[in-house]
């Protein structure tokens, strides 16, 4: 990694910790975008409540996707599951059809308000992108390498954990990483079911007509996941590195 | 000793390996071949049991394969693959270590197991155990591919076209040091091959499959003077065949006292190199010396063709 891309990053970290810890700092740059001396900066909570919360369901919402599609994935590769593979198929590409808005929508009168309904749309919403690379990365496994491993007496349980998994990696967080960034954005919808998280400001800006808050909800989000994208992504090369592969092969 | 009894393996109608029955001595190299499809591969795979037969049985030092655990047999016979099948995400060490890792040896062994195979493969330990396999040759992977197959030092080593994916100059090099390593560890080798070179270069005995049966199981000498069917005969080769005999005896064997001018050839070569020495150097004879280098005898054309004649052998 060049110093310049060091301190690019630098930077853009630490511009958003900055700018959720002290917001009024920034304040300057906002009162243009305002009207009828409206305030500049959300002032219905903290910023840095509300990211930490948002952080927190995406965060959540992924790790039960990721559980979920890389079991499913694991269980369809085996001879015994082999035949549940378009069944999974199936109900993992309706999850990701199903609008989330619809799936909020059907999902409150059920659990009610909050992050309930929240945390159920994002699961469900990251499910596809997970389980087809984690298939992806189960089945490049060359042939070859699975005949050494039986052949030199690694068990079924030895073969997935040893071999497979480590080869698959660098795919299956390829994976996880699309489905972060898109429950990132999609994560803002939830404040509609009174989930806490930066859709919070966004809506609010949008009901009193306020640019400033719309575009300070835009900014949180999108540097947080440039920012998180592109760590991802650095832990997805250096899987990759190790097997040897050029970076432009990961999906 | 193995001893392979009536073994069969069909799927449905298709038969790939019919009543297949050798022995293969401790310490020899048995080398199985044939055209492709001819079952080869399969009787290997049955031996370690990646394969099931339908019926027969294999017998190692004695003991039915079939009773034993399918890893634990795998433990103790070591198996390489053409194109290795090395694990890209591990390192030359971990890659060797696999086996002795199954088994759950100490640290400290592993280590000094892989520097041991590491330096008896001419590889340094310093630059290569911490590589990936991305990083080595094709010669360098096949190399270590067979050390990985050595590592727990199985009685028994099977090999599947194991120089298949390497370029002729490099094979013959590795086929050497096979037989070099092979013959000092004492290990017993059954290397499944298309190559009739490899065949006979390797194999102190050579089975011959076609469709699925076992045509002919006998010294690489006797398939040549006395081949049991057309097909055997056809697949060594009738005008390779005194070229042959000749590569299986060294100058040892039809070296004549007395001495002659020119380029002297050692006692170990084999007579089949004699022969392209003396057509090359357009002499009768050329002297002979041992290992060190000291002149023990003449080596003459008229002597080498005795060696290249079937009623002779």
């Amino acid at each position: 990694m060049s110093t310049r891309a060091v301190t690019f990053r630098a930077a853009a970290l630490l511009l958003l910790v900055v700018f959720v810890t002290r917001p009024q700092l920034f304040a300057f740059a906002f009162v243009p975008l305002t009207a009828n001396n409206a305030p500049a900066i959300y002032n219905q909570g903290s910023l840095l409540a509300l990211t930490l919360s948002h952080v927190r369901i995406v965060f959540l919402a992924t790790l039960a996707s990721t559980i979920l599609a890389v079991a499913l994935a694991i269980f369809v590769t085996r001879p015994a599951g082999r035949e549940f593979l378009p069944l999974s198929r199936s109900l993992v590409n309706i999850g990701q059809t199903f609008p989330p808005i619809a799936v909020l929508a059907i999902a409150v009168p059920l659990v009610g308000f909050g992050e309930k309904p929240t945390f159920i749309a994002l699961f469900l919403y990251g499910l596809l992108p997970i389980f087809e690379n984690t298939l992806a990365g189960l089945t490049e496994v060359s042939p070859r390498t699975l005949e050494a491993a039986r052949g030199m007496g690694m068990n079924a349980w030895q073969r997935l954990w040893q071999v497979e998994l480590p080869l698959a990696l660098p795919v299956i967080l390829a994976g996880i990483r699309l489905s972060v960034i898109i429950s990132l954005g999609t994560a803002t919808i939830g404040s509609t079911v009174a989930a806490k998280g930066l859709g919070e400001v966004i809506i609010a800006g949008l009901q009193s007509n306020n640019v400033a808050f719309i575009l300070q909800g835009g900014l949180v989000v999108a540097l947080l996941a440039v920012l998180i994208h592109d760590g991802l992504g650095l832990a997805e090369r250096a899987a990759a590195r190790r097997l040897g592969r050029p970076l432009d092969e990961i999906a | 000793m193995i001893e392979i009894e009536h073994l069969s393996k069909h799927y449905g109608d298709n038969i790939v390996v019919d009543d297949v029955s050798f022995a293969v001595g401790d310490g020899e190299i048995a080398v199985v071949v044939g055209t492709s499809g001819a079952g080869k591969s399969t009787l290997l795979r049955m031996i370690n049991r990646l394969v099931v037969p339908n019926t027969g049985r294999v017998l190692i030092d004695g003991q039915d394969t079939a009773t034993l655990p399918e890893d634990e047999l795998r433990h103790r016979i070591g198996y390489v693959i053409q194109g290795y099948g090395l694990f890209p995400h591990r390192t030359v060490a971990e890659n060797i270590s696999t086996v002795p890792r199954l088994l759950g040896w100490d640290r400290r062994r592993i280590a000094a197991r892989v520097e041991e195979l590491l330096d008896l493969f001419q590889l340094d330990p310093g630059e290569f155990a911490q590589k990936f396999p991305h990083q080595l040759s094709g010669g360098q992977q096949q190399r270590v591919g067979v050390a990985r197959a050595l590592a727990a030092k199985p009685a028994l080593l099977l090999m599947d076209e194991p120089f298949g994916s390497l370029d002729p100059v490099i094979r013959g090099k590795a086929q050497d040091d096979l037989l070099a390593i092979q013959r000092r560890l004492g290990t017993t080798i059954v290397l499944v091959t298309h190559d009739m070179n490899e065949a006979f270069h390797l194999g102190d005995r050579i089975a011959v499959m076609d469709q699925a049966r076992l045509l002919q199981y006998a010294k690489p000498a006797d398939l040549l003077t006395h081949p049991a069917e057309a097909f055997v005969e056809q697949l060594v080769g009738t005008a390779e065949r005194p070229f042959r005999l000749l590569s299986l005896v060294t100058v040892k064997d039809a070296m004549e006292p007395g001495s002659a001018e020119g380029e002297p050839i050692t006692v170990s070569a084999t007579l089949r190199d004699a022969l392209a020495q003396l057509i090359w150097r357009g002499r009768p004879a050329l002297p002979v010396t041992d290992a060190s280098g000291a002149p023990v005898g003449r080596i003459s054309v008229d002597g080498i063709l005795k060696h290249g004649r079937a009623s002779l052998s």
